[in-house]
Formats: structure tokens, C-alpha cells, sequence
């Protein structure tokens, strides 16, 4: 033991050196920034002012926040619903002993690796153009004029068109996380169901998604981790800088602190703090609601 | 991963008409994807006129987009800077990661659990809440107007921001490593720091080899970040590149370019992930995220 100790240091230093200084530091600061107002970004502390929770406040009376919270909520909850199904689906049919297993797998998980600027391009320059849209070819073709006619980028449809994109992207990685929880379920629990008469509805019911308790779990927390950094889509789908269908907190953020924004009457850095806190706020919340209403530890297999 | 079985079993209609629906929903998704790539792929060869009367490819394959794209829309740099930042910081970070993945798999000493506890938090914190104090230090140390400094600001950005994942990720891989390795060099007189490197970090090679293909495709795509940060055009990765270029060519008009420059960027992670896509799909679901 007495020997590995400089090797410990040694071996270790590099790698907390810089999570202090990437992560550690600057959490501990940005909730120290939030409780301040803080005019320039690179302002001596001594200048920052203390004003208790006023940051908080004033966010919660702006209303274009407050619209940003909201796209927020209905990404997470909409968005979220769209692809845990989908993934837990595509999950279920690629273990249920299909060809081509990994075939299919790999093309589901293939959106995952583009980059989201490529991917968020060819949705909207291809399957929602106007012009020569994927979607209005599809509809044109099947005669469903009305379907062709619809404006996919208009205001009335943004949100819903960009809600799917990113969905779309989204459902190979929730899948692979579902797929390699059944497959760690023993198959001999279908077998002896089969041989019972349950058929597969009831299979999936009674054994798969009991058992699948902490795979949903983690689904959920990766999901609320992704939704809460909602930025490059937004940004992409947005015409103008404050758009209400799109804006994001973190877009939000952006604008007031980074942004050529038009519209900033004021900067405080500590209310762009305060939207981080914020945000890592419902992140935890999202995880310790989880933790509470799913023990997986009642269950061994 | 358990795995596949290698011979083919008889086609057993019975079984596989049972499966239809399933073959049925897959396939319609798997259909729609081809359609969209294949789609933006063909569109890039083709001229902007044809793709807004919906006939791709009428007049033979166009190169020139590519041409047009790599070296008038600057294409070429955005990609060398990427190229740059992701080799650069892949490598680092397995030279930071690794050693301290090993000790804290490895040995019991105080401060190890807490370690572990905070690296696994800190890969689900949004980058909001590190991105204003980063952003204050070094506007304040002036790193932001000198291109050089600039640059090794973003490689340590990108290494920072993924050393508790590939650490982590590197960590189950060690504690799956027999302990008999060492203890045999050890016998042998060989001392520890020397047996990492020469014994435990080339038998550790398959996870490293995965962790770095997770590390490559993040920087790669990597967005707010690089926004953020990269304060002049020449610094820019390629998707704040991308991001730019795609809407001063919507402007242009230069609608077969602009996929052009969408399938040039796409591309390096696509032929990654042609060869190695059961490498990365059992990274998914082995390494860093528990069930």
C-alpha cells in the first residue's frame, strides 16, 4: 500500500485536475453567480452585487423564459413519451429473435452518430421543404392533397415538425439501453410463462417491464440529461433570435449572455447562473422522483 | 456481449410469420432512414435545379459541388480544425484517463468512492451550469484573442469535458482484468507504475479502443462548446461551421452545395461507424451506463 501511494497521486492527479477545474470550480461558482448581479461576465467578485433570490424572480416574471420553460416541459414530456415507446418497441421486436438482428440495430442507432447540425440540415431542407419535401411527396403521391398542402415550418407547426426531428434522432441510443436490459433477463422466465400459456402480451406485461424497473430508470435520466442541454435544434429551426415556438432555456441563456440579440436591455451574468441552477434543479428533481417511485432492489434476478 | 451464433438456422416460416409485424415496423423505419440519407446523398451530386424539380442525378453525377464546397465554402478548414481537435484530444485523454481509471479500479485509499461519485454526477451535469465561470476566467485572461491560445483552449475544453466519462468507462473495464497479471510482475520484481504501462494498458486496448471511438464522435459533433468559445472563423469545428455555411448558401441559393457540405461532414463518423458499429453499440450499453 505504502508503495502504490505515489503512484496514486501520480496515476490520479491529471484526471482530478481537471474535473476540478472543469466541473468542480465552476459548479460551486455558478450557484455562488446566481445568488448575484453581476454586469459583465468578467467582473472582479468585488463587484458582483448580492441580491438574494432576485435573479430567480425575475426570471420567473419574464415571459419569454417562462415560454422557454414551457417548450422545455413539452419536449421532455411529449418528446419523451414519443421515444421511450418507439425505443422500447423497436427494443422488444430486435430481442424477439428477428434476421438481421444487428443489422437493424446498427441503421436505428445510425442517426445517433451524425452530427445534429447535419441531421436537424436534411430534416429541414429535405422532409420539411415545401418545394421538394419528403413529406410532401409522400402525401402528393397517396393523394392526400390536403397533408401535401401543409406549411411543416410554419408557426402553428414548428414545434410539433422540430419535436419529431429531434425524436427521430433520439430513439437508437434509448433503444440499445432497453435492448441489452432484456436480454439480461433470463429466457428460462419465458420459457416457463410460454409453457404456463401466457401468450406474449402478457409475457411482455408481467415479466419484461417489472423487470425492466432500472432500465427505465436510466432511460429517464439520460433522457431529462440530453432534453435539459436542448440547444442546436432550436437554434436550426428558429428564423429569428426569440422564437417562441423553438426558444429553449438554454437558447435563452445564449441570447441574454453570448447573443448579438437585439432585445437584451440588460446583461447579468448571474441570471444566466441562475437558469443553470435551475435547470440541474429538475435534473436532480427528475432523478430523485425516479429513484423513489421505481425500487428495483424489491426484485432479484 | 454474448456472442452471435454464427451458423444460420433454417428458415422457419411459422416463426418468422409470427414476427411479421415486427419485421413489418422495423422495416418501415429502417425504409425511412435510407430515404433521408440516400436522399441528402444523391441530392449532393446533383445540380440545385434539379433538386427543386424532384429529379435527381437528370443530368449525371456533379463533382463539383464537393469541389465547390471543399475549398470556396472553406470545408477544407473547418474539417482540418476538427481533424486537429479530436485526434489531439482522444489521445490526451486516454493518457490522463487511463492511469487514473486503473488506480481507481484498482486500490483501496481514502477518497476513492468520492472521486468515482463526482466523475458519474458530472456526466449528467448541463453544460450551462460550467460554461459562464469557464467563459469569465478566460475572457478575462485575454486566451480568447490569440489564435494559439485559443486553440489549446479548446483541446483542454474538450479533453475537461470528457474525462469523467472515459475515465469511468475505462474504470469497469480495469476491475474486469485479472489481478493475476500483476501480481506476476510483481514477482518478477517489475514495479507497478512500470506494469501499468507495459502490461494492464495494452490488455486494457479493446475498451480504449472503444472509449476513443465514444470520445472521437462527441468532439466531432461537439456544438455549444465550440460555439461558445471558439471566438474566430478559422478556429471553428465543423458543426459551427456547418452552421454558418448552411445559411449563407440558403441565401446563395446554392442548395446542392449546402448538401454537399452536409454529407462531407457526416461522413468521417459514417465510415467509423460502418466498420466498427457492434464496437460502439456494445459500448452503449456496456461501459459507463448501469442498468
Amino acid at each position: 500500500m505504502k508503495r502504490n501511494k505515489g503512484m496514486i497521486i501520480l496515476f490520479l492527479t491529471p484526471a482530478v485536475f481537471m474535473f476540478s477545474v472543469i466541473f468542480l470550480y465552476p459548479i460551486i461558482r455558478t450557484v455562488i453567480m446566481s445568488f448575484f448581479k453581476i454586469d459583465g461576465i468578467t467582473d472582479p467578485v468585488a463587484r458582483w452585487q448580492f441580491t438574494g433570490l432576485a435573479n430567480f424572480t425575475k426570471l420567473a416574471n419574464t415571459s419569454l423564459f417562462r415560454i422557454s420553460m414551457w417548450n422545455l416541459l413539452r419536449i421532455w414530456f411529449f418528446g419523451g413519451i414519443i421515444v421511450m415507446s418507439l425505443a422500447l418497441l423497436f427494443a422488444v421486436i430486435i430481442t424477439s429473435g428477428i434476421r438481421f438482428k444487428s443489422f437493424f440495430r446498427a441503421v436505428i442507432y445510425l442517426p445517433n452518430i451524425v452530427s445534429a447540425v447535419a441531421l436537424a440540415t436534411m430534416w429541414l431542407q429535405y422532409v420539411y421543404s415545401p418545394k421538394f419535401g419528403l413529406l410532401k411527396t409522400v402525401f402528393t403521391n397517396l393523394g392526400l392533397t390536403d397533408l401535401a398542402k401543409i406549411q411543416w415550418l410554419d408557426n402553428d407547426h414548428k414545434f410539433a415538425s422540430l419535436l419529431l426531428a429531434y425524436c427521430f434522432g433520439m430513439v437508437g441510443y434509448h433503444m440499445l439501453i432497453f435492448a441489452s436490459g432484456i436480454e439480461r433477463i433470463s429466457s428460462d422466465y419465458f420459457e416457463a410463462a410460454t409453457l404456463d400459456g401466457a401468450n406474449k402480451l402478457n409475457q411482455f406485461r408481467y415479466i419484461t417491464v417489472p423487470l425492466l424497473k432500472g432500465v427505465f430508470k436510466t432511460n429517464i435520466t439520460m433522457w431529462s440529461v440530453t432534453s435539459v442541454g436542448f440547444f442546436v435544434w432550436s437554434q436550426l429551426f428558429s428564423t429569428v433570435t426569440a422564437d417562441t415556438q423553438t426558444i429553449t432555456p438554454m437558447v435563452y441563456m445564449y441570447m441574454q449572455i453570448f447573443g448579438a440579440g437585439n432585445s437584451i436591455t440588460e446583461r447579468n451574468s448571474g441570471l444566466g447562473a441562475a437558469i443553470g441552477v435551475l435547470l440541474s434543479v429538475c435534473v436532480v428533481a427528475v432523478f430523485w422522483i425516479c429513484n423513489h417511485l421505481m425500487k428495483d432492489d424489491d426484485l432479484e434476478f | 456481449m454474448a456472442r452471435e451464433k454464427k451458423y444460420r438456422e433454417p428458415v422457419n416460416w411459422k416463426k418468422e410469420l409470427r414476427l411479421a409485424p415486427g419485421y413489418l415496423i422495423i422495416l418501415l423505419w429502417i425504409t425511412f432512414t435510407f430515404v433521408l440519407l440516400g436522399w441528402v446523398l444523391l441530392a449532393s451530386f446533383s445540380t440545385t435545379k434539379e433538386i427543386f424539380s424532384n429529379k435527381l442525378l437528370a443530368s449525371g453525377l456533379h463533382f463539383e459541388n464537393y469541389v465547390k464546397a471543399w475549398i470556396n465554402s472553406d470545408v477544407a478548414g473547418i474539417f482540418r480544425n476538427s481533424l486537429i481537435y479530436s485526434v489531439i484530444s482522444c489521445t490526451l485523454l486516454i493518457v490522463i484517463c487511463a492511469p487514473a481509471a486503473y488506480v481507481l479500479a484498482r486500490f483501496i485509499f481514502p477518497g476513492n468512492k468520492l472521486i468515482q461519485t463526482g466523475f458519474v454526477s458530472a456526466m449528467g451535469v448541463p453544460v450551462v451550469m460550467i460554461v459562464l465561470p469557464l467563459f469569465g476566467i478566460v475572457a478575462s485572461m485575454g486566451i480568447l484573442n490569440n489564435v494559439m491560445s485559443n486553440t489549446v483552449l479548446l483541446i483542454f475544453l474538450y479533453i475537461g469535458i470528457n474525462v469523467p466519462y472515459t475515465t469511468i468507462f475505462l474504470m469497469t473495464f480495469f476491475s474486469n482484468l485479472s489481478r493475476a497479471f500483476e501480481e506476476a510482475a510483481a514477482i518478477d520484481g517489475c514495479p507497478p507504475t512500470k506494469a501499468f504501462w507495459l502490461i494492464m494498458l495494452p490488455m486494457a486496448q479493446p475498451g480504449i479502443i472503444t472509449v476513443t471511438i465514444f470520445n472521437f464522435i462527441n468532439i466531432w459533433n461537439e456544438y455549444f462548446i465550440s460555439l461558445i468559445f471558439a471566438n474566430s472563423d478559422n478556429l471553428r469545428p465543423i458543426a459551427v461551421g456547418l452552421y454558418s455555411m448552411i445559411n449563407s448558401m440558403k441565401y446563395t441559393g446554392d442548395w446542392a452545395g449546402m448538401f454537399a457540405a452536409v454529407v462531407i461532414v457526416f461522413l468521417p463518423t459514417f465510415i467509423l461507424y460502418i466498420f466498427l458499429s457492434e464496437k460502439i453499440i456494445a459500448g452503449v450499453t456496456g461501459g459507463g451506463v448501469k442498468g
